[in-house]
């Protein structure tokens, strides 16, 4: 009788030796026998080398002259109308204006005391930054009525886009130019998408921060080769307007550029001027983060001169003189004439309200 | 002597059965050992089908390389069919899969079969391949970066720079501009790759490709992202006939299945930090210590963050 011992003996070598045997040929098979340098070799494609790859961002550089020949001005920013734009982004403008002798206050319209008309009549120029609501009647003919008499306006806006949820149970909401009303007034509106570009000799650092050019030769345009916008729309001139003539485009989107939606390449306006007024079809060329890219410290500079060039007159009405008649209301349909209060001389303005 | 020749006899019977019983062991046993030492065997030459289900991921990405790796030195293996469903993921692995299969496709034809979608990282990855095969439904494109940074990261840049006492102007900041630029370099790199790889074959512009249209299979195949409709076999087949040791249909198909979580761990599944391969890296959190995690990071993909709000996303139809 075999022992049980020898038996399982048996069964472990025959069962060692046999799986043994398979690995020991599997590994053979696989093997094949070089060292494992020989089958290394590194790779350095083409097209990740830097010349390829890196991109060169516009250097941000230059800096925001202002003419300071006629004197010390007074800029009101409107803040009054949803305006996105806050004190901090304008900063770099408010100092070379400061510099230059001027004032940039950031006010309201729509005291209880003050009309509109009142309000800017206490300042050169007003500069109206991506307003998000309307301009009231009353408020858009003191406007007219304070370019008519030779105040200078700048409007910047941008075409409706969705901003992102804020918040837990936020939900995505459009935000729209509000100025519309206003600037259809002069003849020209914010068309209705935004533009891009997907050369990279079009754009700066993003295909929506496109590059425009000056189309005609305007104080406006002076010393500017490139302007680059981060959020642009285009501008859609009303060439049946009776000031259709006095319409000029400042500057042109580059070659390329297309609408978002609808990929229509064209040769875009995006920004014009009618005489006392300037409408560009952006908000960002202003702000801090981009103000120094390719030549907008120009533009600026050329913006901010035509502010505080401006001589408005005495045919707009002031609050200095006595009073006569009662302020008009709110909403009065009809222009301004708006007469004083003798009691407040004192500009109204100043104070960010909301 | 009668007594002794029936005891030899019982024992020839014992060791018999106990040799039977040992090679019936060693035949159950011997093939599942030969396949782990050699995945696979037989003298035809082979086609692999290694397969990526899932995200361009650090984990996914490090099995696939593994794989090739191993189709590359497997002497029996002569082309690789790359059977794949993945809209992207990071853009560092995804490169990394893409070097991986460039590398491939420089020593054996690589096929690719899009089994649901090649899009972004998971088209990076394939576009190496020498041709790409798709059905009606596949999904494929998608070329471009988008970048994932907490907004309040970028926008209270001011704030940012009064959390830490800095080395310099440069050290933990975050800016528009600086994510921006990257994120054109690396297109640059994703655009440029694909153009290398298909710009013959492509109808499109370097920039109609980047403007980052997904297509579908059979507009993929008019417009030069993939080369033909077909199924897995169709993919087989094609790798077969591009390899020259290869002759007729005298191959083997041998698949590398994608593992997934193989054995129990001894941790909580929160914790697992990234898996690579076999390799599982646990966060152990110490709470003396300021935990950091990168502030930016760029995904090439096709998708939208998996959240709760997005689960719900309705189209409403005005009018």
């Amino acid at each position: 009788m075999a022992s049980p011992r020898r038996l399982i003996g048996v069964f472990v070598v025959i069962v060692v030796l046999a799986v043994g045997g398979a690995a020991v040929v599997a590994t053979t098979a696989t093997d094949s026998g070089q060292a494992d340098g020989a089958q290394i070799s590194g790779q350095s494609p083409q097209q990740f080398q830097p010349d390829a790859v890196n991109h060169q961002a516009d250097p941000e550089t230059g800096e925001i002259d202002v003419d300071a020949s006629d004197g010390a001005k007074r800029i009101l920013v409107d803040t009054s109308h949803g305006n996105q734009i806050s004190r901090s982004d304008v900063e770099p403008v408010v100092e070379a204006a400061f510099e230059s002798g001027h004032s940039v206050e950031f006010g309201t319209s729509g005291d209880r005391r003050s009309s509109y008309a009142e309000t800017i009549s206490n300042y050169d120029a007003v500069l109206i930054v991506q307003p998000t609501s309307a301009f009231s009647r009353s408020e858009r003919n003191a406007i007219q009525n304070y370019t008519d008499a030779g105040g200078r306006v700048v409007v910047l806006g941008e075409p409706t886009q969705i901003q992102a949820a804020l918040g837990l149970f936020g939900a995505p909401s459009a935000v729209s130019f509000g100025a519309t009303n206003l600037t259809q007034s002069y003849g020209f509106r914010v068309g209705a998408e935004m533009l891009y570009n997907m050369n990279a000799e079009g754009t700066d650092n993003n295909f929506k921060s496109i590059y425009a050019s000056p189309s005609t030769d305007d104080e406006l345009t002076q010393g500017v080769e490139t302007v680059n916008f981060d959020q642009s729309g285009y501008v859609v001139v009303n060439e049946e307007h009776d000031d259709a003539d006095d319409i000029e485009v400042l500057y042109t989107s580059v070659d390329g550029t297309r609408t978002l939606e609808t990929r229509r390449e064209g040769e875009y306006a995006t920004a014009v001027r009618s005489e006392n007024v300037v409408f560009v079809a952006d908000s960002t060329f202003i702000q801090e983060s981009d103000v120094y890219d390719a030549d907008n410290e120009v533009f600026v500079g050329n913006l901010m001169d035509f502010l505080v060039s401006g001589d408005l007159d005495d045919s707009f009405p002031t609050d200095t003189g006595p009073a006569t008649e009662p302020p008009e209301p709110p909403d009065a349909p009809t222009p301004t004439p708006t007469p004083p209060e003798p009691a407040t001389p004192t500009p109204t303005p100043v104070g960010e309200s909301s | 002597m009668l007594n002794g020749t029936n005891l030899t006899a019982s024992t020839v019977a014992m060791y018999i059965v106990v040799i039977a019983a040992a090679l019936v062991t060693a035949a159950v046993v011997a093939p599942a050992v030969s396949s782990v030492v050699q995945e696979t065997s037989g003298d035809e030459p082979t086609v692999a089908v290694l397969t990526l289900r899932g995200g361009t991921t650090d984990g996914n990405v490090n099995q696939l390389t593994e794989d090739l790796r191993e189709a590359r030195t497997n002497d029996s293996i002569e082309a690789v069919v790359l059977r794949i469903d993945s809209s992207g993921g990071p853009v560092d692995s995804s490169e990394e899969l893409y070097l991986a299969v460039n590398k491939t496709a420089a020593e054996m034809p690589v096929v690719a079969y899009v089994e649901g979608s090649a899009a972004s990282g998971g088209y990076f990855g394939i576009v190496p391949s020498d041709a790409i095969v798709v059905k009606p439904s596949s999904n494929v494109g998608s070329i471009g970066v988008v970048v994932a940074a907490p907004l309040e990261l970028i926008e209270l840049v001011g704030d940012q720079q009064e959390t830490f006492v800095r080395s310099g102007p440069d050290k933990a900041q975050i800016s528009k501009d600086s994510i921006r630029s990257d994120l054109e370099s690396l297109k640059n790199a994703f655009v440029g790759t694909v153009m290398t790889h298909r710009g013959d074959e492509l109808d499109l512009s370097r920039q109609e490709v980047a403007r980052g249209d997904i297509y579908l299979g059979t507009e993929a195949v008019q417009n030069g992202f993939a080369d033909r409709i077909g199924d897995e076999d169709t993919a087989i087949e094609m790798a077969a006939e591009r390899s020259s040791a290869i002759e007729g249909d005298q191959y083997d198909v041998t698949y590398f299945e994608q593992p997934g979580f193989r054995f129990p761990l001894p941790f909580a599944s929160e914790d697992v930090e990234k898996v690579e391969g076999n390799i599982v890296y646990v966060e152990r959190s110490d709470s003396d210590r300021v935990e950091f995690v990168e502030p930016v990071q760029y995904y090439a993909v096709w998708g939208v963050p998996a959240s709760q709000e997005n689960a719900s996303v309705e189209v409403v139809a005005n009018g």
